[in-house]
């Protein structure tokens, strides 16, 4: 027996707690939290059955993918038989998306007892769509096949517009669902046409381990398989908000922040780097592609960056240190696959991708719900009336302290080890394509910025005198039930890339395809690490960006006016709070060209067609008066009509017949 | 173990007598609203029982042929095939939710029922019969209910809709008789030729026999049968710019008669196009593939944009009707296997969602009292389950995965990006475009602010005549859309039928 012929029912769990929890009605989930035991118990079995699967294939692993599926619709005979598959794939890169999905999902549902505690009858709306969502990303994670992860695609997408418009009667939650909707759904669009191509190229294969395996059976060429690839990279950048479909998640922060959590961390935005990660073994084949993905990847990094400088709310700071990490794993991504394009032994872009993905979810998860505990205490999001928590948050002022380090890059936290192997495959682009100077310089000051404005956002919320007295008298330390899985995300936000030291590129890569592993063992990548000049700029970057905002929010020394004070500064500082004017850009193209596009087709219906047919038939009314005196109303009077036409068509049959 | 039972006439017979029973109970209209919903559950029961007894091997199956005017080769000559039976199955569906969703209707009750179960004659008699004598007596049957369903029951505008229906519909109608004549007339001295019938009939109104020899046809004249045949069923479909009659009417009709319109009539469009256009006369459909994706592609925009300018939630799903038919068209168009089994499967997909969207508008105006969508707002929380269904219907018809009409659309296009490539992104820009007008219009009149504009006070959720056939509809939308391979097992086999000739492309 091995536990991956179970995996199966690893989404299962969670999708019994929805509908048990949604159908079976309000009155029997009044006095139990809205059917919240049902939820957390059922995440909590997947992911003893995820960890399972996952330390079974990580460790006994062959490199082959444990398969199993079903046939879901089959189609024979003629030109068009093909067959699309439902079943699971489980390699290393499953095992992994199954640890960082599950285990955050269980800690966020367990949080959420604490946080969602005084919603009242909403509660079992929200354990009902938060397991739905839970279970259908897991379904994603273990999809065999193209069409699959797709299906499950769009219903992550259906579950996050429920939760992030979960207060549905405030009008600008209702708004931030509707935009997250829409626009994800531009690039699911890019996802389908990317799928038509791969469909027709495989000639109506979509199964990963046919497509993986047989990469050179696509009919069309190479430049039709970029274009695919690139499609696919589409859906990529609409569900991990890339630029240019980036704007809708600083607005998706109107859902709580537990959902907030989740999507930053495990699900959601995560499914558009697992996308790339998983279709790797194609993606490579088209260098293009790749630089593509690593531009995109390293420009969202930067441009998110920016607009985190002077927010003062605490979740949208957050939410574009989402974006700008997601783009770090882009460029990794991107930068491993152009490289390995060209030399098939590299193998640093792949792993930092992933590994930062997997880094990432830890300490996000951790920032998040550090946040919710102090939103929770305080009830508001915006800094400016936080200050001086500390004293009263002991122990989320501490965890938070180790998010910010592991995201800031500080050895030895997390977030150090996987943004210095990101920085690492973007500077080895160089060597092959000039354009990665950019790219690595666009990283390099995006580690600066982060540095920076996370430890603003620690030091506004936390340190100096409050701000906001009766907010402070008020603020008190979060329950039990959401500062331990604070305390465990701590321990993981600081611990998970120690990893790296003990064989993740080794061991997450050759799953994949034929790398070569480096068979190093955690000494000589210590030192290797530690002897390349390139990590010291990466941690200088990181100490500086400290450095700046100790001085500006904790030191005092250097004034936070100074630089939105005078006319550049204030521009700037105004364009950044617009986000450079994106959402408006977003309303325009909606109101403006689709809806005034709408007003157009409507003009033409009422008026151009109806009105030429209502201007016929009125002339034929006047001159004949015939219409209303044929309508008497009466059954009969219609019947024998229909029976009188029908006999003369008979006539007239026969005559004509006859005559031939 | 049917052989001997005449399950087809049956079929057809059992919806007429409840008819007739019907127009007569107008001493206790209360009975007849029971007698309908048992003569419309028979038909149900038939069509449910032909589902599972269709062998999967394709052609027409249950064929009974009977001899009516001999001597001009007019015979009652029903059968099912895929794609027959997919519509058949939806008919007798939603004739029967429909009565049951008309529990509280008053007026002239018993006439009601009676012309929904006249309406179903009509439908089933289109969907089996396979002579174009008796397909088109029943076509025109259709006419009737309906006309009167918007003209008696329906809203204050309800005489120019439904004259606009009748004269419209009647119009194509005519265009389509032409072709069936001229299909008549000119296939004879063929079919004499072959044997087929005999050297001294005047010709065979029988489908299947002209499908055999009409493509012997001239070019010039297959093209032309083609044309007047093809332009009864795409005003019937509807697509644009025939297509004005169909918002009015909707927007006019009652609840059930709109889920009817969109739900099956529509359909008798595409489905003649299926049925009689391609396979009869195959070259011609070759000569009209352009046309037909052109018509098929304004259809889906045109409609789409239509709906984001509606402000009456009713005529918006009637908008969207235009759109998803339009869908249907794409994939007729594609002239492949892939395509137009798509096509049948997208027909079946939207009768049922159409079907819930029409109810959730017919509910809006009947506890709200208008369906004017400025005029609501906010009424989650007070009509928790409208709301729910309403949110499923629109997911359904946005094309979500796991709901019936993803698989549709999605095989749609993925036959035209085969077909035409690229210019798939043309049409497949609107799937963004229906997500906006659906998700829009739930912003505006679910979710938000309680609308103070009107009285939300007395606000009744869905009673249990309402409850019940949208748990059904929605309960099939999930079934068919987790396990499509169920209806397309039934419908992939019979379109080499339908398209013999594919390889002529």
């Amino acid at each position: 027996m091995t536990f991956a012929e179970y995996a199966w029912l690893i989404p299962i769990f969670p999708l019994i707690a929805f509908v048990v929890v949604g159908f079976l009605g309000n009155r029997l989930f009044k006095n139990w939290e809205g059917g919240a035991p049902i939820a957390i118990g059922m995440t909590a079995i997947s992911l003893v059955l995820s960890l399972a699967v996952a330390f079974e294939a990580l460790t006994t692993g062959t490199g082959t993918p444990f398969i199993q599926s079903l046939e879901w619709i089959v189609v024979q005979g003629g030109e068009f038989a093909f067959t699309f598959n439902m079943g699971i794939y489980i390699d290393n890169l499953t095992a992994l998306m199954l640890i960082v999905v599950s285990f955050v999902a269980t800690l966020v549902v367990i949080y959420s007892l604490g946080y969602m505690h005084e919603e009242g009858e909403k509660k079992r709306r929200y354990y009902a769509v938060i397991s739905l969502f839970i279970s259908v990303m897991l379904g994603l994670v273990l999809a065999s096949n193209f069409l699959q992860m797709f299906i499950f695609w769009e219903l992550v997408g259906l579950c996050s517009y429920l939760l992030i418009g979960f207060w549905n009667t405030r009008p600008s939650a209702a708004s931030a669902a509707k935009k997250a909707f829409l626009v994800t759904r531009i690039g699911d669009i890019m996802f389908m046409i990317g799928l038509f191509v791969l469909f027709v190229g495989f000639q109506g294969n979509l199964d990963f381990a046919y497509i993986f395996d047989n990469v050179d059976a696509f009919v069309g060429g190479n430049e039709l398989l970029t274009f695919g690839t690139l499609m696919l990279f589409g859906g990529a950048v609409g569900k991990s908000a890339q630029f240019p479909l980036h704007d809708w998640l600083p607005d998706a922060m109107e859902g709580p922040t537990t959902v907030s959590a989740l999507i930053h961390a495990a699900t959601m935005v995560k499914a558009g780097v697992y996308l790339v990660a998983r279709s790797y073994p194609v993606m490579v084949e088209t260098p293009d592609t790749m630089l593509v993905i690593a531009f995109i990847g390293g420009f969202t990094a930067i441009f998110a960056a920016t607009m985190a400088l002077n927010n003062t709310n605490i979740k949208r700071v957050l939410a574009y240190s989402t974006i700008s990490q997601l783009g770090y794993m882009f460029l990794a991504l991107g930068a491993g696959g152009y490289i390995f394009a060209q030399q098939p032994e590299f193998n640093v872009g792949y792993a930092a991708g992933t590994f930062h993905l997997m880094n990432h979810a830890f300490f996000k998860a951790l920032l998040f719900l550090s946040a919710g505990a102090v939103i929770h205490a305080v009830h508001t999001e915006d800094m400016r009336l936080m200050g001086g928590l500390s004293k009263k948050l002991k122990i989320t002022s501490l965890v938070m302290l180790i998010g910010c380090l592991s995201i800031a890059g500080i050895p030895p936290f997390s977030g150090f080890w996987s943004k210095d192997l990101v920085l690492e495959a973007a500077f080895a682009g160089i060597e092959y394509n000039s354009l990665f100077i950019l790219l690595y310089a666009f990283g390099l000051i995006t580690a600066f910025m982060t540095a920076f404005y996370m430890f603003r956002l620690w030091f506004l919320t936390f340190s100096g005198e409050p701000r906001d007295k009766h907010a402070y008298e008020h603020a008190h330390e979060a329950p039990a039930v959401m500062w331990v899985p604070l305390a465990l995300l701590a321990i993981l936000a600081f611990g998970s890339g120690f990893a790296f030291l003990f064989g993740f590129e080794s061991t997450l890569v050759p799953g994949l395809m034929d790398f070569h592993p480096h068979e190093a063992g955690p000494i000589d990548l210590l030192t290797a690490v530690f002897t390349n000049v390139l990590t010291y700029a990466s941690i200088a970057a990181a100490v500086l960006g400290i450095g700046l905002a100790y001085m500006m929010y904790k030191k005092r020394a250097i004034d936070p006016a100074r630089f939105t004070s005078g006319s550049v500064g204030k521009t700037l500082s105004n364009v950044l709070l617009a986000r450079y004017g994106f959402t408006k850009g977003y309303d325009w193209i909606g109101l403006k060209v689709v809806y005034g596009t709408a007003k157009v087709v409507d003009f033409i219906d009422r008026r151009l067609i109806d009105g030429l047919i209502n201007g016929i038939s009125a002339g034929l009314i006047r001159s004949g008066n015939f219409l209303r005196r044929a309508q008497t109303g009466f059954v009969q009077s219609y019947a024998a009509v229909i029976v009188v036409g029908v006999s003369l068509i008979v006539i007239l049959l026969f005559l004509v017949g006859g005559v031939i | 173990m049917f052989e001997n039972i005449p399950i087809l006439s049956l079929l057809i017979l059992f919806p007429l007598v409840g008819a007739i029973a019907a127009f007569m109970m107008g001493r206790s209209p209360k009975a007849a609203k029971y007698a309908a919903l048992a003569f419309s559950a028979i038909p149900l029961a038939l069509s449910t029982l032909l589902l599972t007894e269709f062998s999967l091997t394709g052609g027409f199956q249950f064929v009974e042929k009977y001899q009516w005017i001999s001597f001009l080769g007019i015979s009652f000559h029903l059968g099912v095939d895929g794609v027959s039976i997919t519509m058949v199955f939806l008919s007798t569906l939603l004739v029967f939710l429909a009565i049951l969703f008309s529990w509280d209707v008053e007026e002239r009750l018993h006439q009601y029922m009676g012309l929904m179960l006249v309406l179903e004659v009509g439908v089933l008699g289109v969907f089996l019969s396979l002579d174009y004598f008796v397909f088109y007596i029943f076509w025109e049957v259709v006419l009737i209910p309906m006309y009167f369903l918007i003209a008696i029951w329906g809203g204050v505008n309800r005489a120019y809709a439904s004259i606009k229906f009748f004269i419209y519909t009647h119009v194509a109608s005519l265009a389509m008789l032409l072709g069936i004549f001229a299909l008549f007339f000119t296939t004879a001295p063929l079919l004499q030729a072959d044997g087929l019938i005999p050297a001294d009939a005047i010709g065979t109104f029988d489908m299947l026999l002209i499908a055999d020899v009409a493509g012997g046809l001239g070019e010039m004249l297959q093209i032309a049968i083609f044309g007047a045949l093809f332009f009864g069923f795409i005003v019937k479909m509807p697509v644009v710019p025939f297509h004005t009659w169909l918002p009015d009417a909707h927007v006019q009709a009652p609840t059930a008669g709109s889920v009817l319109l969109a739900g099956l009539l529509l359909k008798m469009g595409s489905y003649g196009i299926i049925r009689i256009c391609l396979p009869t006369l195959p070259e011609a459909a070759v000569d009209f593939q352009l046309i037909m994706a052109v018509i098929g592609v304004v259809a889906i925009i045109y409609g789409a944009l239509a709906c984001l300018a509606q402000s009456d939630l009713k005529k918006m799903v009637a908008y969207s009707s235009i759109s998803h038919m339009g869908i249907v068209m794409l994939g007729i168009a594609t002239l492949t296997q892939l395509g137009i089994a798509a096509a049948v499967f997208q027909m079946f997909a939207h009768g049922l969602i159409t079907a819930v969207l029409f109810m959730v508008c017919g509910m809006f105006q009947h506890k709200a009292g208008t369906r004017e969508i400025p005029m609501l707002g906010g009424l989650a929380p007070k009509v928790p389950i409208l709301s729910t269904v309403m949110m499923m219907g629109f997911m359904a018809s946005l094309g979500l995965p796991g709901m019936v009409g993803f698989l549709a659309e999605f095989m749609v296009f993925t036959s035209t990006y085969d077909a035409w490539g690229v210019w798939v992104l043309v049409p497949i820009a609107t799937v963004a475009l229906t997500a906006a007008y659906y998700l829009w219009a739930m912003q505006r009149s679910i979710f938000g602010e309680l609308t103070t504009k009107i009285d939300t006070k007395h606000l009744h959720d869905a009673y249990w005549f309402e409850t019940v056939p949208l748990a059904v509809l929605l309960g099939l939308i999930i079934l068919f859309g987790v396990w499509p391979a169920f209806m397309l097992d039934l419908i992939t086999p019979s379109i080499p039928m339908v398209w013999p000739l594919s390889g002529v492309i």
